[in-house]
């Protein structure tokens, strides 16, 4: 089963911001959403992820309407990420924490995540005083640490280096591949969406334009 | 201006050589202040965190409210206070009247509103987006308020701060229900009210200088965490 999406209508301040008849995305793949500035990409987004609530419509995943036990094996990454006030190290152990992994295993898979994502030498300085693209790598590291089989990008490239993008990119096909998680991305970057995604669904002035 | 000098001098001479009186006004001032600014914060700054966060009908209107209840003059929560906890009122089966922990009630009661507001603006502003992140990432309600109050916490402690600053600085309500008693409710706002009226300008000077101390040592002491984080 898929994520689901019909009938979806998102109104601000009386004006139809969002407007999906019908979308299917599919489960295990990574789905790209592209479209210009503020056409509802990242209001999408926050509706799948359970963080706006306020909306006309059904959103479904593997046939149930999303409750709390989906929204706690997904994630949402934010075009700007925001670190907690501690190491890159807690940042990462947050969410394993929550689900009460105990210490050992926490370590040695944020050691694993951490090597993979090229930033052991930074493991020690505090989240929120990174740079955007240290940034980045920990919020995608902090995400995908408690493998959530649903996982939502919002623009996780932006403003940063090409060997950041690469590095950020390589590892979510491997995530994909390897937790076989349901990615959905968003992007300005057409050729970044070609380049990763296996579906591609561009939005424009709040209606799916396939 | 001599008798200021004088004032002065003597002051300093209570406090060196540690005046019996002065030091018990001292130490009840600030068990008092304390304790109440403990309670109210304990239990203020969680609600305020929540209601900030939280998304309910008619939020302005509370907010209004809760703007205005910081404000409240201290005199109308101690009358408020002294009628409930009077011989003939609700509570005076308790016989909580001038005694400390009648302050105690009416410090918690007067400073819980100033740090729940202050809270909950704080929460309102720049609780929702580390809400949000707690939220995506798993935590219930009870870690996500727990997790903003760990991002926030150098402001909250200047809420606290600032709170405790209300407390042990208001004199009407604790005037009210302590009834300023010598050895037994007299804290250094009554004190000092006192002692002015009397025309003891040495203690007065010298208990407004502690005033001045206590206020300038629990600055200094935020000042200094706030530089190193």
């Amino acid at each position: 089963m898929d994520l689901c999406i019909s009938k979806l209508r998102k109104y601000y301040h009386n004006k139809r911001i969002l407007d999906v008849d019908y979308l299917n995305i599919k489960k295990e793949k990574i789905t790209g959403i592209i479209g210009d500035n503020g056409v509802g990409k990242s209001t999408l987004l926050n509706i799948i992820s359970g963080l706006d609530k306020k909306y006309q419509g059904v959103v479904s995943y593997d046939g149930k309407k999303l409750d709390r036990e989906i929204y706690k094996n997904m994630t949402l990454v934010f075009q700007r990420p925001r670190l907690f006030k501690r190491s890159v190290y807690e940042n990462i152990e947050y969410p394993l924490k929550l689900r009460k992994v105990n210490k050992i295993k926490r370590k040695k898979i944020i050691e694993k995540i951490i090597k993979r994502l090229k930033i052991s030498d930074i493991k020690d300085n505090k989240g929120h005083l990174l740079s955007g693209g240290e940034s980045q790598k920990v919020a995608l590291a902090r995400a995908i640490v408690f493998k959530p089989k649903l996982l939502l990008l919002d623009e996780p490239t932006s403003n940063i280096d090409d060997k950041s993008t690469k590095l950020i990119e390589s590892e979510i096909l491997r995530y994909k591949e390897k937790e076989n998680a349901t990615v959905i991305i968003i992007t300005h970057n057409k050729k970044q969406a070609e380049r990763i995604c296996d579906e591609i669904i561009t939005i424009d002035n709040g209606k799916v334009v396939l | 201006m001599d008798y200021i000098l004088k004032g002065f001098i003597e002051a300093l001479k209570l406090l060196v050589t540690l005046d019996k009186e002065v030091y018990k006004i001292i130490f009840l001032s600030l068990f008092i202040s304390s304790i109440s600014t403990i309670i109210a914060s304990l239990i203020s700054i969680p609600l305020g965190v929540f209601l900030g966060i939280k998304e309910f009908k008619y939020k302005s209107i509370f907010s209004r409210v809760l703007f205005t209840l910081m404000s409240t003059p201290s005199v109308i929560v101690g009358l408020v206070i002294a009628i409930l906890l009077s011989r003939r009122g609700p509570f005076g089966f308790l016989q909580l009247l001038y005694t400390p922990t009648a302050m105690i009630i009416a410090q918690t009661l007067l400073v819980f509103p100033l740090c729940m507001g202050l809270t909950y603006n704080l929460s309102k502003n720049r609780g929702k987006k580390i809400d949000n992140v707690g939220l995506t990432l798993g935590a219930n309600l009870f870690e996500r308020i727990f997790l903003i109050i760990r991002e926030l916490k150098l402001d909250l402690i200047i809420n606290i701060v600032t709170t405790f600053s209300r407390a042990i600085s208001e004199v009407g309500a604790v005037m009210i229900v302590g009834g300023n008693i010598k050895n037994h409710t007299r804290v250094i706002t009554t004190s000092i009210a006192m002692f002015n009226s009397m025309g003891d300008y040495k203690k007065a000077i010298a208990l407004g200088l502690v005033l001045l101390l206590i206020s300038f040592t629990v600055n200094s002491v935020v000042y200094s965490y706030n530089q190193e984080d």
